[in-house]
Parts: C-alpha cells; structure tokens; sequence
C-alpha cells in the first residue's frame, strides 16, 4: 500500500445494457442515448479539465473506469479514453489502470487490446456464482459466463482481476454463499470486493421492500455470511484491508484506496464526482444534459461543496477507519493540525474505553470485532 | 349593546369546528381570500397538525345584517378535548348562545353532548349545525331527526352547511343576529368582567381575553383579581381584530383584552372576575375554580447541561398556559429535571412537543402518574404523584387513588367489546341507556390511572374509530398500590419506575418489558430488560446485541452522501439517554404505558 498516492482519475460510464434491481448507481440502458456523443463529450471534458486550474497541478497515479458498464464500448474506444487521459494529464508511474466490465460483455480479443493500451487491473461483476440469486437480482449473466470471463481475463494476461460479490441477497443461503467464495478461491482473482446487499432508494428492491415483497435472509444469517466470508478468504491467503475489500498482499487498490485517505480525485463523465483542492464538486447526472453542457464549452459540473477544515477532517477521519490499518495521526496532524484525541474530547475515550477504537503503530482504527458495527462508531465521529 | 352577540361554537372533534370559524370570518370579509389559510385561529403549528384546538382564541366580526344594521359578533373559541373541560366552560360562560355544530355523517357524539350540557347548564341558547352536508355519506335529516328528538332542541332552528365549500354560511350569520339574544349588563354597576382565557405577548406581558358582565373598564383604572385580590394598572383595553385593536373603554356586553404588564400568568386564573379597585363589585361571578392537574410527569433534558435551557423554557411556556404547574425534581438516572402537573395526557404531549419544536428541547417525559393518597399507619396522609416518593409499604395503612366517570357514547354493536375493555380496566358500575336507537351511552366509574395513557387510543381503535370518550373526576377510592421498578441490564431506572395496582402488576411488568424491547434498539452487547417489585423479578425480556450495522460500499461518488447518513445517525443517538451504558429513546419512557397499536 503506497503511503500518499497521488490523485485518482475516475471516468464514469453511464450505460447498462439492463439495470439491475438493487442498483443505484447513476445508469442508464444505451438504447435512449447517443453513445458515441457521449464518448466524445468524455474526451472534450478530459481535455478540458486538464487545463482547469484546479486540477493542473495534480500528479495522478490511477485510472478507473467504472459504470455502469464500460465494456459497453468497444476496447479501441476505451483504449482511446486511456491514451487521452495518459498523455494530458500528469502522471507518476506505474500507474494502475482498471476497467470495470460484466462478464456478459468480456470477449477475449478487446481484452488484449485493452491489455495493449496499458490497462492492468480488470474488475468483474461476477457477484455470485448461483444462477438463480444472479436472475432474481436482475444481471444477465449465469454463473457459467462468470467463470469463462475470469478464464478469458486470465488468457488475456490480466495478472489482477477483481471479483465483486454480493451477499445478504433475497432468498440467499448460508450454503450458497460458501458456494460462491469457494469457487471464488479456486480461480484465485488477487482482489475481492466483497458487499453486502444494501437496499438503496429509488430502485425496484426498495419498491419491493416497501411491499413487504422482499424476502431477504434473517439478520443473524447476514452477520454469518460476513464472518464466514472472512473466515473463508483469510484461509485462502486474502487480506482484508478494508471493511468490504479483500487483496492478496501487494494487490490492494490504490484507487480506492485514495478515496479512503480522503486523497484528491477528479470524476468525469456524467454524475461523476471529484474532490479538489478542498471542493467536492459533483457533474450533472442525465449522460444528455452532460453532454450538451460540455458542448455549449461548460465544465459539466452541477453541483459543489467547500469542505472546511474539520468538515474534511472528520469526512477523513470516518473514510480511513474503513480500512483495516486505519489512518496515520501523524498525517491527520501535517493534513489538518488537528488531534483526534484532543478533536473529539471524551467521546473518543468512551470509544477507546469499551473498544470501539484503538491506537496501534501511530494509527487509529477500528479493532476487527467492530468493524461488523463500524456505523455505530463513525457517526459517533461524523 | 342590542348590536351585540356573542356566542362559541361547540362540538365533538373534527366536526368542522374550526373550518367553520375561518369561514365565517371570511364572509365577514375579515381577510381577503388570498391571505386566507386554514384554521386561522389555530395558529400553533400542533394544533393544525393535530386538528385540534388547544389555546382558545376569540375574535371580533363586524356584520351587516339584512336588517340593514351593523353588528359585532364575538366568536369565543373553545378548546376542543375533554382535558379542557374547564377551559371551555369559562368560555361558554361569557356568551349568551352557542352554534352547536354536529357532522352530517358521523351525528351526534359523546362530545356533543359534554359541550351541550355545559351549554345548557350556562343558559346558553343554542343554534343547532349540521355541518359537511356535501360529503357524499352525509345524512342530514337523520341528524336533523336526532336533534329534535335525542336532543330536545328546536329543530326549527336547525341550520344546515357545508364549512369546507361555504354553502349555507351566511344563514349562519343571520340566525346568529336573529335567534342569540343580545347580551345584558349593567354599564353603571361596578366593574365585574370574567377571565376567560389568558395568553402572552413578550412585549405586553399577559393578555387577558375577558367578558365584560357589568360596568366598564378603560385604561388607566386600577384593577384587581377577585380571587388572590392581585392589584394592577391597566395599560390599554381593545377588542380582537386578526390582530388586537385598542379601544378607549370596554363595556357591559363587550368580548375584549386588558392589558395590564402582568407578569406572572399565575395571577390570571380562568373563571376569575376583575373588579375595580375605586368601586369594587360586591361578590365574583360565579364558577370560578383553581386548575386541577390530574396527571403528573417529569420532564428532564437529555443532555444534562440543557437543564438551565429546560428551565428558561418551562417558564416561558407557563406564560402562556396558567394550567401547567412544575417543581424542581431530580432523578439518579436523568439528573436534574421538573415535575410537571397537566390537565391530561393531551396536555402532556402539547407540553412535550412545544418544548421540542419552539426551543428544540430534547426531553424525556417520565412514565405519567395519577395522584395517589397514602395514609399511613402513624396517621398521616401522603398524596403522592411521583413513583420515587411511594412510602415504604411497610408503614402504609391504607391507599386511595383517583375515580372517574367516564361517558362513552357508541353504536350499539360495540357494546361488548367496550364494557370488556372497562372491566379490564378496573370499571365499576357501569351502567348505559339507549339515548336513541342504535346508540348507547354508557357510564363508568374508573381509576384515573387506568384511564390516562391508551384507554382512548384502545377505545378508538375497538370501536373503528365510532366509539366517543368525555371523562369528569369524581373521588378518591379504596386501591392496593405496588412501586413496579424496571431494571436495564441490572440498573434500576427511576425514570421507568410506575405506581400500579397489584392485581395488575404481572401484566404490566411483562408489558412494560415488551414496549422497552421494541422501542431500545439493539446495541452492541446484550440487554437485559427486568420488571421488579421490591427485590421480587416479575418479568423480563432480553434485546439481542447488535451484530451488524456498516456501510458496504463507500468510494469517491459515495462519501458525501454516506456521511449525511451517519449525521443522521449521529442526531438520533442525540435524542437518546445514556442509563448505565445503555441508550434508551426519548419514546420509551412513554412508551411503556402504551398499548402496542400507538
């Protein structure tokens, strides 16, 4: 885990082929839009922003692009964003480059041209291995296309490949869980993301929820499925470096884990958000308003926030207890001049007190049985 | 003073009263139609929540009459709960008629007939309206029929409207000026004007809302309140308008406000007479009694250094309600606090909700209390209406507690369910009689206490919403009282603590037990929930710890919006009382009397 690494540059693809029922994310089905307006709105507002002044002096050192689903383009185009963004913006190297893609759309030959255009991390949203929870949720994929994806990637020389899998979902059992992180383990990807079913606002889970309609498992067998996920990945040499995130050592994402350091980052494409020089600024969400706005000459923003000094320190302080290791002091006192000890008064020390937080090798973070709690200590520090 | 009616308007709740109120000052064209938003007497924002009445406000309507003469209509607004019984009647008190308002659908209910018997016992004339006759279930001539003959009053007078659309509105205004008898008085008598509502203006100090009976007032006269003989100089005299409107003088007949820098709201006491001190009446006007608090409570800050904040407001608050009465009180788990005497639960809850929404208090409410009375073996009478002052049992002779009688008017067909739910309380005899068909009203004498929390949700719920509920205190009776102490995770919170009956007290422990359950969320270690009485476990339940509660995904897109999620997190872990190392909701401590549907 590099300690500071430079800034992220996250470029966000708004098109699912279908939308997911428990999903949230800012997508939309193609179909309705001009795709490829889109992908030269993307390639105005990346050149753009690198001469934004706020952005200028930034040294980045990753590339995510995420959706969505980016695999929606073709790899030449992908290819493409990744070679704009090289050359113009300020780079430290090596620089880890990930494409996020669904292994319905993974064919072999884009993924060597991905390979070839210097992309090195490849994110799968295989979410389970059991065809029937993969239907319910709404993915268009089986568990048979899951494995060929990781077996493509694998073929195409991605030497680290993520798995996002999902748990806690309607109809679920403990069994099918073990299941999927067993399967998981004998392909042996060097990242896992490991989550939780959430049911957010606004999507067909939470209509149904609202309905009674939604038959997720009992909490107690949720709580079970986190632990045996831990269990399982620990014996299979996974590290777990934050709440939701497993790597083998060395694998650990340097792009996510700027956003857990509060680091800088710079979100393009529509809905993306990017945190600079203390502003979070977030860009207009329809992928039709971005791009109209970005071709009348706008920056594409819609929204922003100043983060004051302790805003962000507390904003900091929450985002890096979400990793196992926690968050430096001494960088919390060069970032902010600021204590946490001294910041947060007796509240921290009820914490410490019933070990709900501790102070290990200069760093604060959660000890690892609160982590399954760890809401119930961040909004004591919000 | 032949120009002159004043007159309430009376009726069960949400029978239109105070849509009708609006109305007519509308159609006297008091407020042009675009300022006009609803119940504009209602001007605290609970009671247009809650669709009820709780501060009575008066106002002054000037009407021209198809007999081509002005005149000024008063309309008294009453309070519309059976807390405020005694409110309402020092209301009706100083008018000389009524508008007794009854829904086209719902007919005739057991408010309507509280609030008819009060007007009646006042000699008020009384106008019968039949109001939402354009709701499609409205049957008016069935009520008419019920007032005629249920009701023995002149169905000839029966005027029909719809408050919502305006139909019908201005025969009100013109039956008013027709069928209210003007008031009578003496201008040349001693002063004698009655109190009937008071409230506070930071400026002015307090305003009092008063009938003048007899003789005149003006400003520069030295008053005084006939039943402490407090003394004052009034600074002005007017009427209300929308706003209040100075006058030179109020006289005999007249509905209208004295200011007189008062301070102390306690001094002007509702049903009270002003006199003159120059030439003082010989004797007060009838009906005058002190406020009578039958429920009692703490009230404590969440967060103890809100204490001095808790207390600015309290005194603030009892400005403007002469019925609250509180004392210092202190408690092991909650610190320092008040105890608090209110006219009932309603009153309790307006309390609660002013202290929140108006100083954004958070408040605990300890469980509510009745007042008990204890006499003891060495002869001495404790009345006690606090849990933590209940006598070792050891010493107590005897125990008396608090009856009431409650009159609950329903369809027939509810008439088992109803008499079950007044013998689970602890009833005695009931009796009931058909006041006409299809409907009974029946009588039961109660413990107050079982009457205080849930008996009135319980009755609405078991009634489908028909069953209706007006109580009056009558004696205190022979009970056997126990202290049910309730235990979190082995420490004995005080606040929880509530006088019960024995007979009763297994049952309520399991219940207070249950309530907790539901209302404490889990938190991260188990919580054990015991109900006690003396060293003696009755009842337990157990809350399970908490084993997840964590945000799954969080990256860049995320944070802003997870972060507010955890603010709100954090604002709720705010309104919560830390006892021992256990956080316990605001509503729980309510929580704990009230039945599971509420």
């Amino acid at each position: 885990m590099g300690n500071t690494p430079g800034a992220g540059l996250y470029i966000h693809i708004p098109f699912c082929v279908s939308k997911c029922a428990y999903c949230a994310f800012n997508s939309f089905a193609p179909a309705g839009f001009d795709t490829s307006a889109y992908l030269q709105a993307l390639h105005a507002q990346l050149l753009r922003l690198s001469r934004h002044p706020l952005v200028e002096k930034n040294i980045f050192s990753t590339i995510f692009i995420g959706g969505g689903t980016p695999t929606i383009y073709s790899a030449r185009q992908l290819a493409g964003l990744v070679s704009i963004a090289l050359d113009n913006f300020h780079f430290s190297y090596p620089v880890e480059i990930t494409v996020e893609g669904n292994p319905d759309s993974i064919k072999q030959k884009s993924l060597y041209a991905l390979r070839r255009a210097g992309v090195n991390r490849l994110s799968i949203g295989v979410q389970s291995f059991t065809d029937d929870l993969l239907a319910s949720l709404g993915r268009i994929h089986n568990a048979a296309q899951a494995e060929n994806a990781i077996k493509t990637a694998r073929k195409a020389g991605f030497a680290d490949i993520n798995l996002d899998l999902m748990f806690g979902l309607p109809g679920q059992k403990l069994k099918e869980w073990r299941q999927t992180l067993e399967t998981t383990c004998r392909y042996g990807p060097e990242h896992l993301a490991v989550y939780e079913l959430t049911v957010e606002e606004n999507t067909p889970f939470a209509d149904l929820a609202a309905k009674g309609k939604l038959k997720l498992p009992h909490e107690e067998i949720v709580a079970d499925m986190a632990e045996l996920s831990q269990r399982i990945l620990a014996d299979a040499g996974y590290i777990r470096y934050e709440i939701s995130n497993f790597a083998r050592s060395g694998y650990e994402c340097r792009h996510n884990i700027n956003y857990w350091q509060n680091g800088s980052y710079l979100g393009l494409g529509a809905g993306a958000v990017s945190s600079i020089a203390d502003i979070r600024i977030s860009n207009t969400n329809d992928p039709a308003d971005f791009n109209k706005q970005i071709m009348a000459g706008n920056d594409g923003f819609s929204g922003a926030e100043a983060l004051c000094r302790e805003k962000k320190f507390r904003e900091t302080v929450i985002m890096g207890l979400r990793m196992v290791k926690g968050i430096s002091l001494a960088s919390l006192r060069k970032r902010f001049n600021l204590d946490p000890r001294e910041y947060y008064g007796d509240t921290f020390r009820r914490l410490l007190d019933n070990n709900l937080l501790e102070i290990k090798d200069g760093g604060l973070r959660l000890p690892e049985q609160a982590m399954a709690v760890a809401n119930q200590v961040l909004a004591e520090l919000v | 003073m032949k120009n002159i009616r004043n007159f309430s308007i009376i009726a069960h709740i949400d029978h239109g009263k105070s849509t009708l109120a609006d109305r007519l000052i509308q159609t006297c064209g008091m407020v042009k139609d675009r300022q006009f938003k609803e119940q504009l007497l209602d001007n605290m924002d609970i009671e247009r929540e809650r669709g009820i009445t709780i501060k009575s406000q008066t106002i002054c309507l000037p009407y021209k009459a198809e007999d081509g003469k002005n005149y000024i209509l008063n309309l008294v607004d009453t309070p519309g709960h059976v807390d405020f019984s005694y409110e309402v009647s020092r209301a009706l008190n100083s008018c000389e008629g009524a508008l007794l308002l009854i829904d086209a659908s719902q007919g005739i209910e057991a408010q309507t007939l509280a609030n008819l018997y009060l007007a009646m016992e006042n000699d008020l004339e009384i106008i019968p309206v039949i109001n939402k006759i354009d709701l499609p279930s409205a049957d008016p001539e069935t009520v008419a029929l019920q007032i005629e003959e249920d009701l023995g009053l002149d169905s000839d007078l029966v005027q029909m409207c719809s408050a919502k659309t305006g139909e019908g509105v201005a025969d009100i205004l013109e039956a008013i000026v027709k069928i209210l008898p003007p008031p009578e008085g003496d201008v040349n008598a001693p002063l004698q004007a009655l109190i009937f509502d008071a409230n506070y203006d930071p400026f002015r100090g307090t305003v009092i809302s008063c009938r003048i009976i007899n003789g005149r007032v003006k400003a520069g006269d030295r008053i005084i309140f006939m039943s402490n003989m407090a003394e004052y100089r009034v600074e002005e005299v007017g009427i209300f308008h929308l706003q209040r409107r100075p006058v030179k003088e109020l006289q005999a007949g007249e509905v209208g406000y004295i200011l007189a820098g008062i301070k102390t709201v306690s001094d002007t006491r509702p049903g009270d007479t002003i006199t003159l001190k120059a030439n003082p009446a010989a004797e007060q006007l009838p009906g005058f009694r002190e406020i009578q608090q039958v429920v009692f409570s703490s009230i404590y800050p969440i967060s103890t250094d809100e204490y001095e904040n808790l207390a600015t407001a309290m005194e603030k608050l009892k400005l403007n309600d002469a019925a609250l009465t509180f004392q210092k009180d202190s408690s092991n788990a909650l610190g320092f606090g008040f105890r608090c005497g209110f006219l009932g639960l309603l009153h309790l809850e307006v309390i609660q909700e002013r202290l929140e929404r108006e100083f954004d208090l958070p408040i605990i409410l300890t469980v509510p209390s009745v007042c008990y009375h204890f006499y003891l073996q060495d002869g001495a009478m404790l009345e006690v209406d606090n849990p933590a002052h209940f006598p070792d049992p050891a010493g107590i002779d005897r125990t008396e507690e608090p009856f009431i009688k409650a009159t609950i008017l329903m369809p027939d067909r509810y008439m088992g369910t109803v008499m079950n739910l007044c013998m689970e309380r602890r009833g005695e005899n009931t009796n009931y009689h058909y006041p006409m068909p299809g409907r009974i009203e029946l009588t039961c004498e109660l413990p107050l206490a079982e009457v205080i929390y849930d008996f009135y949700d319980k009755l609405k719920s078991i009634t489908q919403g028909y069953g209706s509920f007006d109580y009056e205190l009558l004696d205190y009776r022979p009970s056997d009282l126990v202290k049910l102490d309730i235990l979190v995770n082995g420490e004995r919170v005080d606040a929880l603590s509530q006088l019960v009956h024995r007979s009763n007290a297994r049952a309520r422990g399991l219940h207070a037990c249950e309530r907790l359950k539901e209302e404490i969320p889990r938190q991260m270690f188990k919580i054990a929930i015991q109900g006690a009485i003396g060293g003696t476990i009755i009842s337990r339940t157990t809350i399970s710890a908490l084993r997840k509660d964590v945000t799954a995904k969080c990256y860049g897109g995320d944070i802003s919006r997870k972060r507010k999620l955890l603010e709100k997190q954090k604002a709720g872990k705010k309104r919560m009382k830390t006892v021992g190392n256990v956080d316990i909701p605001q509503k729980a401590f309510l929580a704990v009397l009230k039945s599971e549907q509420t």
